[in-house]
C-alpha cells in the first residue's frame, strides 16, 4: 500500500483529505504543520504529500524547498493544497519542486484527478 | 412527478435527439430541466409539460429536448482516446493528405472541454509534423447553453481542476479575479463551435478526417443512433476514423460502423474496405 502524508494545520482538512486519499488506497498519516511533516519524512519517506501553504513554525514552501534536499526527498509526489490561488503562488510552488497544485476548496473528484496526473493513481 | 410527464418528455427526448430515459432516472429530467423551470417560473416539471399540452410551441420544445441531453464531462476525459487521436489517427490522415490541413469534429461536445483538451493537446506538438499542419477543430452540441459556456472558454473552480494539470491550466489559461479561468486567446482560434443536432445531415459542416463522438452514440435509441452514425459515414473523409467512448461498443446494434483493422480503437464505415485502401 501506498503512503501519503498529509500537512494541514487545520485538523478538519486533514481528516477530510485523509478519507478522500484512504478511498484512492492510501495509507495515511498527518502533520499540523511543517517542521513536523519535515520529522515525519525523516523517519519514513511517504509516496505522496498533500501540503498546505500557510502554517505555523514552517510554511508549506519552506517544508517543500527543506523536504527536496532531504536525501530521498526527491521521491515522494508533492501535491499543494492551498488557498493560494493565482498564478504566481503557483508558478513559485511548482518553481520549488512540486509536482502538482490543487486549489482550496477541494473535493473527491479533484484530489484523484491530481494524484491521476502524478501517476500516483 | 406524475406518470405522464415523465412519458410525455420521454417521448420528446427521443423524437427530437433520439435519447432513451429510463423510468428509474426521471430525477436526471427533474436536475436537467430545473434551469428551464425556474426561468419560468414554473412549480416543476409537472407544470412544465401541462403547460406543453396546452400551448405546443416548437422552439420550447427543442429547447427542453437539447436541455435533456446529459453534459457532465472534464478535460482529457478518457485521455487514452486523445492521445491515439494524435499520435495515430491525425499522422496517419496527414501522410495522406496532399494540403496539409486536417479537420476535426467533436460532435456532441457539450461543455466543450473535449476540444480544448485536444486543442491543448496539438498546441504542444510544435516540434513535431503535426504541430506545423494546419488542423481545423469544428466542435458541435445540441444545446444552446452548453455551447455558450464551450464558446467563452470559461470555467469555473471545479472544472478546471478535474482532467487539467497545474501545467497545462497555468500555461493555456488566464485567471479571473471572480476565480475562473479562460482559455488563452492563442488557443481560443483553433475551436470553432456550431449548434447542431446529430439527427440532421451534416452537410453544412463540411467533411472531416476524425469525427469524435464520445458517450452520444449509446445513450440514443439502436435506430436513431443509427440515423447519427449514417450522418456521420457522409461527412468522413475517405480514409478518415470515428472515435466513439471507450467502453461503447455499438458494433452489435450499429452494422454501419465497424472497428477499424488498422486503427486501435478506431470506427470506419462497414462499406469500406481497408484493404483496397492499403492496395491504393
Amino acid at each position: 500500500m501506498k503512503t501519503c502524508l498529509i500537512v494541514d494545520d487545520s485538523r478538519v482538512v486533514r481528516t477530510v483529505a485523509g478519507r478522500i486519499v484512504q478511498d484512492l488506497n492510501f495509507s495515511v498519516s498527518e502533520a499540523g504543520d511543517g517542521a513536523e511533516a519535515l520529522q515525519a519524512c525523516r523517519e519514513m519517506m511517504p509516496d505522496a504529500i498533500l501540503l498546505d501553504w500557510n502554517m505555523p513554525v514552517m510554511n508549506g514552501i519552506d517544508f517543500l524547498r527543506a523536504l527536496r534536499r532531504e536525501e530521498d526527498g526527491s521521491k515522494p509526489i508533492v501535491v499543494f493544497c492551498t488557498n493560494e490561488n493565482d498564478a504566481e503562488h503557483i508558478t513559485e510552488a511548482m518553481r520549488s519542486g512540486a509536482n502538482e497544485y490543487i486549489m482550496k476548496p477541494f473535493d473527491a473528484d479533484i484530489v484523484r484527478s491530481k494524484f491521476v496526473e502524478t501517476g500516483l493513481v | 412527478m406524475q406518470d405522464n410527464t415523465f412519458d410525455e418528455l420521454a417521448d420528446l427526448a427521443l423524437r427530437q435527439t433520439g435519447q432513451v430515459f429510463q423510468r428509474s432516472k426521471f430525477y436526471l429530467m427533474e436536475a436537467r430541466l430545473a434551469t428551464i423551470c425556474r426561468r419560468e417560473s414554473f412549480a416543476g416539471i409537472d407544470d412544465l409539460v401541462h403547460c406543453l399540452s396546452e400551448r405546443p410551441n416548437q422552439r420550447f420544445e427543442a429547447e427542453i429536448a437539447a436541455a435533456l441531453t446529459g453534459k457532465a464531462t472534464h478535460f482529457f476525459k478518457q485521455r487514452e482516446t486523445i492521445e491515439q487521436v494524435v499520435n495515430h489517427a491525425l499522422p496517419n490522415r496527414l501522410k495522406h493528405s496532399t494540403t496539409g490541413r486536417l479537420r476535426v469534429w467533436c460532435a456532441g461536445v457539450a461543455t466543450g472541454q473535449e476540444a480544448w483538451s485536444l486543442a491543448i493537446r496539438l498546441s504542444e506538438l510544435s516540434d513535431q509534423p503535426l504541430g506545423k499542419a494546419e488542423i481545423e477543430i469544428v466542435a458541435t452540441d445540441i444545446s444552446e447553453p452548453a455551447l455558450q459556456t464551450a464558446k467563452s472558454g470559461t470555467y469555473g473552480h471545479y472544472a478546471v481542476q478535474t482532467g487539467l494539470s497545474i501545467d497545462r491550466l497555468i500555461t493555456h489559461f488566464d485567471r479571473h479575479d471572480t476565480g475562473d479561468w479562460t482559455i488563452k486567446s492563442d488557443l481560443m482560434d483553433r475551436v470553432s463551435f456550431k449548434r447542431h443536432n446529430l439527427l440532421e445531415s451534416g452537410e453544412k459542416l463540411g467533411h472531416f478526417d476524425v469525427i469524435l463522438c464520445r458517450n452520444v452514440l449509446s445513450k440514443m435509441a439502436p435506430v436513431m443512433a443509427r440515423q447519427a452514425v449514417g450522418k456521420f459515414a457522409k461527412q468522413l473523409l475517405p480514409g478518415g476514423f470515428v472515435f466513439l467512448g471507450k467502453d461503447e461498443d455499438i458494433h452489435a446494434q450499429q452494422p454501419t460502423l465497424k472497428p477499424s483493422r488498422d486503427m486501435r480503437g478506431a470506427w470506419v464505415p462497414v462499406e469500406r474496405d481497408e484493404s483496397a485502401e492499403e492496395a491504393a
